[in-house]
């Protein structure tokens, strides 16, 4: 690694952990995790109402391996549909597996949408997986995942 | 809050699949997080619903939580059915709530 690359990327980590030193002590002395607490698979029945959820190559979930700064992680979720009013995607639900509320959004797409995308950037507390759930217009509910390695957490 | 939409590619005709980015100048508070004077929690704040609609009929609703990054944004497909309105409706969990429009014009 050249020098210069290498104190660029050593000072931005550095400022980071300065910026936020009170982010990992909130972390570290409460366990609640605030107003709309909610883990993985109480939000995930939430969402299929117990209906099986299918891993798909449908559903392509576009998320960084290595996030340097957790506070804003960019996500992009697609999934396959001719999105006609007989055959499209209802929902698509974008969850991190382990903040203290794993529900990020719920978007409710229609016909009009033309393709069934959507794209935000997301707070990670750490290392998790970030998942998306499509709701096609059959009732099947199709996944796809994709596991974040997050450098200096952006929660709290 | 302060808000802007944009539409990518800048060009389109009608029937085009267009990118919109919707983007909202909000602090999205977490609820967590503690005031590093005082050690008091600060109250969560944070967008809750977005609705898109184009010419007053609804296209897209997001219901979005405190897991959104400081200033969302929100990216949506959307297939052009002729020149029209499109209005975005952004309400956060302590009632505030911006509207904001801008005007669908494909070429040709």
């Amino acid at each position: 690694m050249e020098r210069r690359s290498f104190l660029k990327g050593f000072g931005a980590v550095a400022a980071c952990a300065i910026a936020l030193p009170h982010v990992a002590s909130a972390a570290e002395e409460k366990k609640s995790a605030g107003p709309n607490e909610m883990n993985y698979e109480t939000a995930v029945a939430a969402i299929t109402g117990g209906k099986a959820l299918v891993a798909s190559d449908k559903v392509k979930m576009e998320a960084p391996e290595i996030a340097e700064n957790g506070a804003v992680v960019p996500v992009k979720v697609t999934v396959e549909s001719p999105m006609t009013s007989k055959d499209h995607v209802k929902a698509i639900h974008v969850l991190a597996s382990k903040n203290g509320n794993v529900r990020c959004a719920n978007i409710y797409l229609t016909p009009a949408n033309g393709e069934a995308f959507f794209g935000t950037r997301v707070k990670l507390g750490g290392t998790q997986d970030v998942v998306a759930i499509a709701e096609m217009s059959d009732g099947t509910f199709l996944t796809a995942k994709q596991n974040v390695k997050v450098t200096i957490g952006g929660c709290g | 809050m302060k808000t802007l939409i944009k539409i990518k590619p800048k060009d389109y005709k009608a029937g085009d699949i267009v990118k919109i980015d919707f983007m909202a100048m909000h602090p999205m508070e977490t609820g967590m997080r503690k005031n590093k004077d005082t050690g008091a929690l600060i109250p969560a704040e944070y967008i809750d619903e977005v609705k898109f609609l184009f010419n007053d009929t609804l296209i897209t609703k997001m219901v979005i939580w405190e897991s959104l990054s400081v200033n969302p944004l929100m990216s949506i497909s959307f297939k052009v059915p002729g020149a029209g309105a499109l209005k975005v409706i952004a309400k956060d969990n302590k009632g505030q709530s911006v509207e904001s429009t801008t005007q669908i014009t494909p070429k040709g």
